[in-house]
């Protein structure tokens, strides 16, 4: 009797305890993400590390000598150990090194030229302040390849690489730059690193703008130098997101291909991720070793990060307002600084615009005059009979290009909204149950997808998708893109919830205020610029993504983007640089649009 | 808690169930003796979008053609080989090809024996063909890439012998595909290495240097021609951009190995290029041992097609006068079936054969080694 | 009206403890504080009772409703609770006028439109913010911003109001101010108010009962001047109050002589006679008094005047004082005075801390 009564007890206190812990959104939110996310991003990793040990058909199974499905360390040890031709020397070692270099560099000159404009920006009365901010994020919003291929083309002259052309800057200003400034690891770096530097400005930016002025004044006081003080007081403050910054830029850099294609191949420079590719082809097993190597590196920068910014977290809460800041007199220095800025920045973000807008008018390479110009490329009709090459018509005529444009929007879109939406609830989810142990499983594991090369995750999802009839078409690309952009939109959902403080939402909740109404009339609200700018960098990201879809659209005429792959893999340059334009300016023209209607900005969403 | 967990289950077992495939094979051995009007019909009757991949930006040309000969649904596109296979290999149901047009022999002949494409051999052409045209795998056309140079300056490098490409002052005038980036290319380089190939090649250094070839460390000829020539080269992106460099004006000087057909497009500057076989022809001599390499082109139909009918209508459709214009038109592709004839100034499939070096997918299959002393070589 | 019973609440996180084993009966209609220093769980007890936290232990009562009883498996949601919660940092929602923001709860509950005007009205009218209708909070005072957050909470006229530090945020004067409104307001909202704080002064001053709590442990619950003449232990002791009590490490003896810092006196109280143990005396600075006729010699070390009061420290044979004298009175320093123990002096047990008895010092 009594020992029922006891067995009754418990029984209701668990049942009441599982009752609170389920009547709190937070949790179930949490919940549903860690085994949504455990499937979308775990298994991914599983069936990889699964592919590493397996002989696949073909040419890798005549190769191991072995039947094919059998599994064995194989791949390994032709990547890590092959001595025989140099094989893992130059499929692994050098690249690995290369990799490395590239990365680490471009990390640092993201960092080093984001931050300096950050702190320029912020905490100095430059001039042209309005003018960088606002072109600053240019060339994240492009392509990366399109500043290579910009690069390339200005730069290439008859002394280095194919030797067999000028780009404008030899052609005419007649000045020759030399190979290892126009192709390998310099100039990789340095388009991956402006590439990426808006990441450091956003990051490095944010907490200059809200550091309290009294730690700086307070030195001054104390009669310490400028110099003195950016050193001891501010790096030190700023160093959390600089480690932010190059765990981003490292990670990216790692897994980005077009760029070391572009600059790389033509002086024979490879990295991780050309090898990968082409590793891929005949050998999958040592590509997704590669791939491995690539998400364990990630990882292990992200346990650094982590530590490092857990055991400075006093650092990080200093950031309290402050109205004053006194902002650096640049003095003589002022108008020349900012015009070296203005023009680096003209190079980096309009000029490549001008040139892609150039070349998809002129017919023959090379030739500026005006008689060699056409708008034919755009508007142009019944090209295939006049110019024996490419569609029949201009690409503002041309409906499959419209398809795209609207497939590719439209996608972007699902993308963001899903991306985004989920971005916002893992932010509540994660803000709400901070320090618990679901809070940072879900938190680390919607970063995850951000380490893993975009190319094998396409790859991954395809093999997977062979599994499940019905995840084809428009589903998968927009399951995918979702996955892989969530990482962008959970962080502004983390960041944002976080600024607000939980008092917000328990006064609704004390009223009654269901929780869907709670988060729509209440949260949203509040946090909207830095929610939608959690929408705005998947749809950004999306737009211009390539290796992500490539093997996952049903046609290649699907999204502009591998419309654009197959026009300058068949050589209709003009077609492409025509594509690549219309690309960069839609996204411009959303951004701006949306910009200019909510306040949101790219900038708000990586951690502003 | 229990029974959810086997409604899941079996939930998922539901989604994850592969549709039982179609017989293709046995539709493929119906419609090998099907008369023309007989397989119209049958591929009228099927359903859906008929869909094609091709390595061959042409193949919308031609579908298009196809589509509004039979009013038949379609969707093409043009993919990169290793993108085909991928897709073959992963994709299932209504947006997966019915039917490819693809490259590269020997991972063809992987892909057949994995089971993923099937032959099909029309009727109206099984006569005419040469048995290797049509078996294991049926040869739309082949391509060639020749040794073109460029015309201007006063070095111009008019080969008569490929090793003339291996000399010291020719290093960095060479621009060629990376092997790595397309197969085709990388077997070329495999062939130079079979026994034939190596001889001729050493015959040819015999010719150039007029004494006989010391080999050193290399196995044969072909594999010393193939180091000294791939460390004189300089890896262009793709054939278009390598066709539109060397044909530049400052590009005085420069060679490249590349598809003939680029020289149609508008933006090469034609006039500044020779083809170093053509010349050679012109003035009867041959470039020894080779004038560049040939590759055919397949049709295959998809294991898992949804249209197999419509996608044999459409080989058999290729493979006719009408089917192969929007290859035929220009120079640089070449119909194995002899009632389609080359264009005017280009020379014929025989003549091509004699001169060039051409795929062995079984000696291909066996030479992974050699891939990996061709990678070696491929570094700076 | 309702009273609230706690029993047996205990909220662990993990292997922490921030409230143990808490029994409490708020009677109805009071105006209870609870008070600790930071980290002493009155803020996780408030917010149990709310019902935004969930007990790891016990049962909760309101208005003879159970609210939460972990054995039987309860936890009302606490909008099921029908009380009102004000929070530290008035938690506006910003992006909503005043008036949204005290109508929003209320729409909520589905009353007609008529109906919240009437009572947003007659809301803004008693805290006297009309004129701040249509201002959105970031063009509010601080102490405007309390009112409309105080407006808010009582829109839908909970039985019963927690508030969490609802004036740390406001500077002294306001608070002044405030403290005497919501003492006015707990009459005429015939609600029960339950009021956390660690500002000893506002306990003393707002509430008919507090409730101090240390680490987690209930120390005293009692009317505060209660608390502050008879405080439960050496804790409670030194908490209410200020300037602190004197706390003098002694020993009693068996007659009841208590020798202390040099000083000796006969204890005087009413009960049982004491044990003999090492105590603490602890002594009011306002029952030490300056006069001439003082027994004992002492030097004056400090002296801080403030109009009303002077708190002067002393220093008795070694042993330091601090004594309250009223008025503008002021003394040298170093300056030898006299002085005497008037009304109470409350001894405590060495070892517990515990009171063992309230009475006289005679020297």
């Amino acid at each position: 009797m009594d020992q029922a009564r006891t067995q009754n007890v418990r029984m209701n206190r668990m049942k009441g305890r599982v009752r609170a812990w389920l009547s709190k959104p937070a949790n179930i939110i949490l919940l549903i993400f860690l085994a949504t996310l455990a499937v979308l991003t775990l298994y991914p990793l599983l069936s990889m590390l699964t592919e590493t040990v397996t002989i696949h058909v073909g040419r890798e199974a005549r190769a191991a000598r072995l039947p094919a499905g059998s599994l064995s360390l194989y791949h390994f040890q032709r990547l890590f150990a092959t001595a025989e031709n140099d094989y893992s020397w130059i499929q692994f070692y050098q690249p690995f090194l290369n990799t490395l270099l590239v990365s680490v560099a471009s990390s640092v000159i993201a960092i080093l030229f984001g931050g300096v404009v950050a702190f320029l920006v912020t905490r100095t009365n430059l001039k042209y302040k309005k003018f960088v901010s606002a072109v600053f994020t240019f060339p994240y919003i492009m392509p990366s390849w399109t500043l290579a291929l910009f690069w390339e083309t200005f730069f290439k002259n008859v002394n280095i690489g194919l030797k067999t052309s000028n780009g404008i800057m030899a052609s005419v200003f007649g000045v020759y730059m030399p190979e290892w400034f126009v192709y390998g690891a310099f100039p990789i770096a340095l388009v991956l690193g402006l590439h990426y530097a808006p990441f450091a400005y956003i990051l490095i930016g944010g907490i200059l703008r809200n550091m309290d002025a009294n730690l700086e004044e307070a030195a001054t006081i104390l009669k310490t130098g400028r110099g003195r003080i950016i050193r001891k007081i501010t790096l030190p403050i700023v160093k959390p997101a600089m480690l932010s910054t190059f765990l981003l830029v490292f990670a990216s850099s790692m897994s980005a291909y077009s760029v070391p294609v572009f600059l790389g191949s033509p002086v024979r420079y490879y990295v991780l991720s050309t090898k990968m590719k082409s590793l891929m082809d005949s050998y999958p097993g040592q590509a997704y070793i590669i791939v491995g190597v690539m998400i364990l590196f990630g990882v292990a920068i992200l346990l650094l990060n982590q530590r490092v910014t857990n055991s400075r977290k006093q650092f990080t809460t200093v950031t309290g307002k402050s109205g004053q800041i006194s902002k650096i007199n640049l003095g003589k220095a002022n108008r020349p600084v900012a015009v070296i800025l203005v023009v680096i920045l003209l190079l980096v973000a309009v000029v490549p615009l001008v040139t892609f807008a150039m070349e998809s008018i002129i017919i023959k390479a090379g030739d500026y005059s005006p008689s060699n110009m056409t708008l034919d490329f755009w508007i142009g009709t019944n090209l295939s009979e006049r110019l024996d090459q490419g569609d029949s018509t201009g690409i503002l005529l041309n409906p499959k290009v419209w398809n795209a444009l609207g497939y590719s929007l439209g996608l972007a879109v699902t993308c963001a909204l899903v991306a985004g939406t989920c971005g916002i609830l893992v932010g509540y989810g994660v803000a709400k149950r901070r320090g618990s142990r679901l809070a940072s499983w879900v938190n680390s594991l919607s970063f995850f997808p951000y380490l893993m090369p975009s190319l094998a995750f396409g790859a991954i999802y395809l093999a997977m998708s062979s599994k499940i009839p019905w995840l084809r078409g428009f589903l998968l690309l927009g399951l995918v893109g979702s996955v892989k952009y969530l990482p962008f939109a959970s962080r502004s959902g983390v960041n944002a919830m976080l600024q607000l403080s939980g008092e917000i939402e328990e006064a609704a909740l004390i009223t009654g205020v269901p929780w869907w109404k709670r988060m729509i009339r209440v949260i949203f609200p509040i946090q909207k610029s830095s929610f939608l700018s959690g929408y705005l960098l998947p749809m950004v990201s999306c737009m211009r993504e390539l290796s992500l879809f490539v093997l996952l659209v049903p046609t290649s005429n699907t999204i502009l983007t591998t419309m654009l792959m197959q026009y300058s893999e068949k050589g209709w340059a003009q077609f492409g640089n025509a594509i690549n334009l219309l690309i960069i300016l839609v996204v411009l023209l959303v951004n701006f649009t949306v910009n200019k209607l909510t306040g949101a900005s790219i900038d708000k969403g990586v951690g502003g | 808690m229990k029974k959810f967990l086997s409604l899941a289950l079996a939930l998922v077992m539901v989604l994850c169930a592969v549709p039982a495939l179609a017989d293709v094979a046995a539709d493929i051995e119906a419609g090998q003796a099907l008369t023309h009007d007989a397989l119209v019909e049958k591929a009228k009757a099927e359903s859906g979008t008929f869909v094609v991949y091709g390595n061959t930006s042409r193949i919308s040309t031609a579908a298009e053609e196809f589509a509004k000969l039979y009013d038949i649904p379609f969707e093409s596109n043009n993919l990169k080989d290793q993108e085909i296979y991928t897709k073959l290999r992963n994709e299932n149901g209504g947006a997966a090809a019915d039917m490819v047009m693809i490259q590269d022999g020997a991972q063809l002949t992987d892909a057949i024996a994995e089971g993923l494409v099937l032959n099909f051999v029309p009727a109206e052409v099984k006569d005419v063909l040469d048995e290797a045209d049509q078996q294991p795998a049926l040869v739309h056309q082949y391509i060639n890439k020749l040794f073109i140079y460029n015309n201007l300056g006063d070095s111009v490098p008019a080969i008569k012998n490929v090793w003339e490409l291996t000399a010291p002052e020719m290093k960095g005038n060479v621009i060629f595909k990376n092997p790595e980036s397309e197969k085709v290319n990388m077997n070329f380089l495999v062939m130079c290495t079979k026994e034939e190939w190596a001889e001729k090649l050493a015959a040819a250094y015999k010719e150039w240097k007029g004494e006989d070839i010391s080999l050193g460390e290399y196995k044969n000829a072909g594999y010393k021609w193939v180091a000294e020539f791939l460390d004189n080269v300089t890896f262009g992106k793709s054939d278009t951009s390598i066709a539109e460099e060397v044909s530049q004006e400052t590009a005085a000087g420069k060679i490249g190995l590349f598809v003939l057909s680029k020289l149609r497009s508008s933006s090469v500057l034609t006039d500044n290029l020779t083809v170093a076989q053509y010349d050679a022809s012109a003035n009867g001599y041959a470039v020894n041992p080779f004038a560049g390499f040939m590759y055919p082109m397949y049709t295959m139909i998809n294991t898992k097609a949804t249209r197999p009918y419509t996608a044999m209508l459409f080989i058999e459709y290729l493979m006719t006068q009408d089917g192969f214009k929007p290859w035929g038109k220009s120079i640089g592709a070449y119909s194995p079936n002899p009632a389609i004839t080359v264009n005017e100034g280009d020379l014929t499939i025989d003549v091509w054969k004699d001169n060039l070096v051409m795929e062995d997918a079984d000696y291909i299959l066996d030479s992974f080694e050699v891939e990996d002393f061709i990678l070696q070589h491929c570094q700076r | 009206m309702p009273e609230i019973i706690l029993k047996n609440v205990a909220k662990r996180f993990g292997k922490f403890v921030a409230v143990d084993n808490l029994n409490l009966h708020i009677e109805s209609n009071s105006f209870i504080t609870l008070l600790g220093p930071s980290g002493c769980g009155k803020t996780t007890t408030l917010r149990m009772i709310a019902g935004l936290e969930t007990p790891t232990e016990g049962s909760i009562s309101i208005d003879g409703k159970v609210v939460f009883d972990a054995d039987q498996g309860i936890n009302l949601p606490p909008n099921k609770r029908d009380v009102g919660f004000l929070f530290q940092n008035y938690a506006l929602w910003p992006h909503m006028t005043v008036y949204q923001n005290i109508a929003f709860g209320l729409e909520n509950l589905k009353w007609d439109k008529q109906r919240i005007r009437t009572r947003v009205n007659e809301l803004l009218k008693m805290l006297k913010i009309e004129q701040f209708e249509k201002r959105y909070p970031s063009e509010l005072s601080g102490g405007q911003q309390q009112r409309v957050a105080i407006a808010r909470t009582l829109a839908p006229g909970p039985k019963v109001l927690f508030m969490d530090e609802p004036l740390s945020n406001l500077d002294a004067k306001l608070r002044m101010e405030m403290r005497a409104e919501l003492k006015r307001l707990h009459r005429d909202t015939d609600s029960t108010f339950v009021y956390v704080t660690h500002d000893q002064l506002e306990a003393m001053t707002l509430s008919t009962r507090v409730c101090i709590m240390e680490t987690g442990v209930l120390q005293q619950f009692a009317p505060p001047l209660e608390m502050y003449n008879n405080p439960a232990n050496l804790f409670v002791a030194d908490f209410m109050g200020n300037p602190t009590m004197n706390f003098v490490d002694g020993h009693l003896d068996q007659d009841g002589t208590v020798r202390f810092g040099g000083m000796t006196a006969r204890f005087e109280h009413a009960g049982e006679p004491l044990a003999e143990g090492d105590v603490v005396v602890g002594i009011r600075p306002e029952y030490i008094h300056i006069d001439e006729d003082g027994k004992l010699e002492a030097t004056v070390y400090s002296t801080l005047p403030s109009g009303m009061e002077t708190t002067v420290k002393l220093d008795v044979d070694g042993t330091s004082l601090t004594a309250v004298v009223f008025g503008d009175v002021d003394y040298p320093v170093d300056s030898k005075v006299k002085c005497s123990f008037h009304k109470a002096a409350v001894l405590f047990d060495k070892a517990t801390g515990k009171n063992i008895g309230k009475g006289k010092l005679v020297l």
